[in-house]
């Protein structure tokens, strides 16, 4: 114990000789300090740390049968040290060579596809058979695309309309992700996430509806009844996907909640034409109070006058011409209203 | 007799094609039409010699009939559309058309229930169909029928160009109009001479120091001070407003409110004060009393109002159905009324029209007369009155 021990307490002392035991081609009288160093380096050389000679390449020990994607599983730039292969790349001077590879700038700079030998991509494919059972791939883009699809499962076989998908998954989440070619693979685009639901599969009673839509703005579409969140100000894409199931909670509590100043809402406010305690309930009523006056018919009450056929048929006809506005059928329905009210032939 | 009288062309047309009703409402009802008219002189199909409008009905539909034209001057002091009044001096004779909005308005004054609240008739359409001349024809007949007409002719000439605004004397919030309102005095003297001896004011009111109108005199004499002392005209049209209003109910006399242009009541004006502020209608006195004229809470008389968009500010050009003219202040103060769409003229309308003009030989193209004129002259007017009129003109 004590033997294995002494030699790498040894090894950690700066210029220790026990660590040029290992190496072969190290001769000692190299390493010793010169013994006449100029007076002005004196003390930086001898303080300065000893250091250690370089070690000879990694490719003087590989075998010629090793395995080669261990050396590059993944792409990496050119380390010449490691590469067995004695190229040369660059201009030669006059009556010369062209460089070779250490310390040639000229081949880190170029891409490099020492990832992908035949050998390498034969292991991914026979990595991704699965299932699937497909002919093994030898290109670079298939062999993207059947590492998407060995991780997709089937679709379910009970979801096979669009009615059942809403009726189960009301929520849909849209997102995008994106691949190219660059030194990194993060796109500040893949933030993006989109969220919908149709507010018929929410549990939502009319004051709630009214105000959600009221809060929402432009994000609620009135013809398919879809509320669109679209969330990108975070800046990973699983905090803007908490961020938009976060919104939609809120949406939905913060409705069915009532407050103090949604008293306050006047008639400019309102979504659609509410015929009670409106002007025009008041106008007919007047006037058939006058009617009946005149025809000295004093004992009537309200109730009774606006619970008469004719005042129900007004009322749908003037709700509808304020709620689609003017056309020929609600203003010929206005009139048959108004003319039976008024008992004009 | 005809259950349908009421809505003929609304029940007759394609549904949601409204605003197209111009050339396809004449197709329908020409095929009925046809069955029933036959080939006659053309002097009987463009004239008729009934001249009392009481007598009109279904049989006189597309017929010409003639105004004297001392009634003329009498009943329409203004208020007559001003090609109407050139046309009229040109052929030196005053025919209106009988058509089917104005029978039908005409039915229901007819049967008219003066104990009940004044109903409201509104006349509306697209340009130049026609509102203010079957507007004409009502106000002749209820004239015949010595009823008592306020007639406003235009409504938008009180909230446009209007210089000389004072202040209010009676209100000091309120805006008049001296000038607009001593003109309308003015008109409104010549066509109702009659009433005004007869009518006698139940108040007494104080015009300034000097002068002052005492209870019981005839209302000739508010009407005769704001003529003549322009500064009290405003307060004079006031006065008379609200008196017809009172006595109206009281039985003496049937009272005939009319405005034509009546969505200027309720818009924007154009005009300003000094310090370049807007002014709202109903800070003008004329309009403030205009709305009180035209609500429901008197009796004795009908409400027949147009809504025009010519002349009218601040709306565009293709609007004319009534909620875009009178918005919701308007619809709301109106409610209820009864609307009545006036169209483009039918085959049997236009043909009768351009017998008509060859009659007084105002067309004066030698192919005029023939069938190829008459369809060229169909399809560049679109049967639409007021542009055939224009048309005509050139030829």
């Amino acid at each position: 114990m004590a033997a294995a021990v002494f030699p790498a307490w040894l090894a950690l002392q700066p210029g220790a000789r026990t660590l040029r035991a290992f190496s072969t081609a190290v001769s000692p009288a190299t390493r010793a300090p010169t013994p006449s160093p100029r007076t002005t380096e004196r003390t930086s050389k001898y303080e300065r740390p000893l250091r250690r000679k370089a070690l000879p390449p990694r490719t003087e020990k590989m075998a010629v049968d090793q395995d080669w994607p261990s050396v590059y599983p993944v792409a990496a730039p050119f380390k010449p040290s490691v590469v067995p292969l004695p190229v040369r790349m660059g201009y030669p001077v006059k009556s010369g060579v062209p460089m070779a590879k250490e310390g040639n700038l000229e081949l880190l700079k170029i891409p490099n596809f020492l990832h992908l030998t035949p050998v390498a991509i034969k292991k991914h494919c026979e990595a991704l058979k699965g299932e699937k059972g497909f002919h093994t791939a030898h290109s670079e883009e298939q062999h993207y695309i059947l590492h998407y699809l060995k991780f997709c499962t089937e679709w379910p076989a009970a979801l096979d309309n669009d009615e059942k998908c809403e009726k189960h998954f009301p929520v849909e989440i849209e997102t995008a992700d994106y691949v190219s070619a660059g030194p990194s693979v993060r796109n500040p685009k893949a933030r993006v996430v989109t969220l919908r639901v149709k507010l018929s599969s929410l549990n939502l009673d009319d004051h709630a509806k009214k105000k959600l839509i009221k809060l929402v703005g432009e994000r609620y579409c009135k013809t398919t009844d879809v509320l669109t969140i679209r969330t990108d100000r975070c800046p990973l894409k699983r905090q803007n996907y908490d961020y938009a199931v976060y919104l939609l909670t809120v949406l939905y509590h913060e409705s069915w909640k009532t407050e103090e100043w949604e008293k306050n809402k006047t008639e400019a406010d309102m979504e659609e034409y509410v015929w009670e305690n409106s002007s025009s309930e008041k106008n007919i009523l007047e006037t058939l109070l006058q009617i009946k006056a005149a025809e000295k018919n004093l004992e009537v009450n309200k109730e009774e006058l606006l619970g008469t056929k004719e005042v129900e048929d007004y009322r749908k006809s003037v709700v509808s011409l304020k709620n689609e506005g003017d056309n020929e059928s609600t203003l010929s329905q206005y009139k048959e209203s108004v003319k039976r009210l008024l008992n004009l032939t | 007799m005809r259950e349908r009288s009421g809505t003929p062309n609304l029940h007759e047309l394609d549904a949601g094609h409204f605003l197209h009703t111009g050339s396809q409402a004449p197709q329908n009802l020409a095929a009925h039409l046809d069955n029933q008219v036959p080939v006659e002189s053309p002097r009987a199909v463009s004239r008729t010699s009934e001249s009392d409008p009481a007598k009109h009905g279904e049989q006189h539909e597309g017929q010409h009939y003639n105004i004297p034209l001392q009634d003329l001057k009498a009943v329409f002091p203004h208020g007559l559309p001003p090609r109407f009044v050139m046309q009229v001096k040109t052929f030196n004779e005053a025919c209106l058309m009988v058509r089917k909005p104005a029978l039908e308005l005409l039915h229901y004054l007819k049967n008219t229930n003066f104990a009940h609240p004044a109903v409201r008739y509104v006349l509306y359409g697209e340009k130049g169909t026609g509102k203010t001349l079957s507007l004409c024809h009502i106000i002749h007949f209820c004239a015949k029928q010595d009823w008592l007409i306020l007639h406003i002719p235009d409504a938008h000439l009180w909230v446009k160009n209007c210089r000389n605004l004072l202040q209010s004397t009676y209100n000091k919030q309120r805006l008049d109009q001296p000038l607009e309102a001593s003109i309308w005095l003015k008109n409104f003297k010549t066509a109702n001479e009659r009433f005004l001896s007869q009518i006698k004011v139940q108040e007494k009111y104080v015009w300034n120091k000097r002068e002052s109108t005492e209870k019981g005199s005839p209302l000739g004499e508010v009407v005769e001070q704001g003529i003549t002392r322009v500064r009290n005209a405003t307060d004079a049209v006031g006065i008379v407003l609200k008196e017809l209003k009172r006595q109206s109910s009281s039985g003496i006399f049937h009272l005939l409110v009319a405005v034509d242009g009546v969505n200027a009541l309720w818009g924007r004006t154009t005009l300003k004060r000094e310090d370049k502020s807007p002014i709202a209608p109903e800070e003008l006195a004329l309009i403030y009393n205009l709305r009180k004229m035209v609500k429901n809470d008197w009796h004795g008389g009908a409400i027949v109002l147009t809504l025009s968009q010519t002349g009218s500010v601040f709306k565009p050009r293709k609007a004319f159905l009534p909620q875009e003219l009178l918005g919701k202040e308007g619809f709301d103060t109106l409610d209820p009324f009864i609307p009545i769409l006036v169209s483009n003229y039918n085959p049997k309308e236009f043909e009768s029209c351009i017998q008509y003009y060859l009659e007084n030989n105002w067309l004066q193209h030698e192919k005029a007369h023939t069938e190829d004129g008459k369809k060229e002259l169909l399809f560049l007017s679109n049967t639409n009155p007021g542009q055939l009129e224009r048309l005509c003109a050139y030829l």
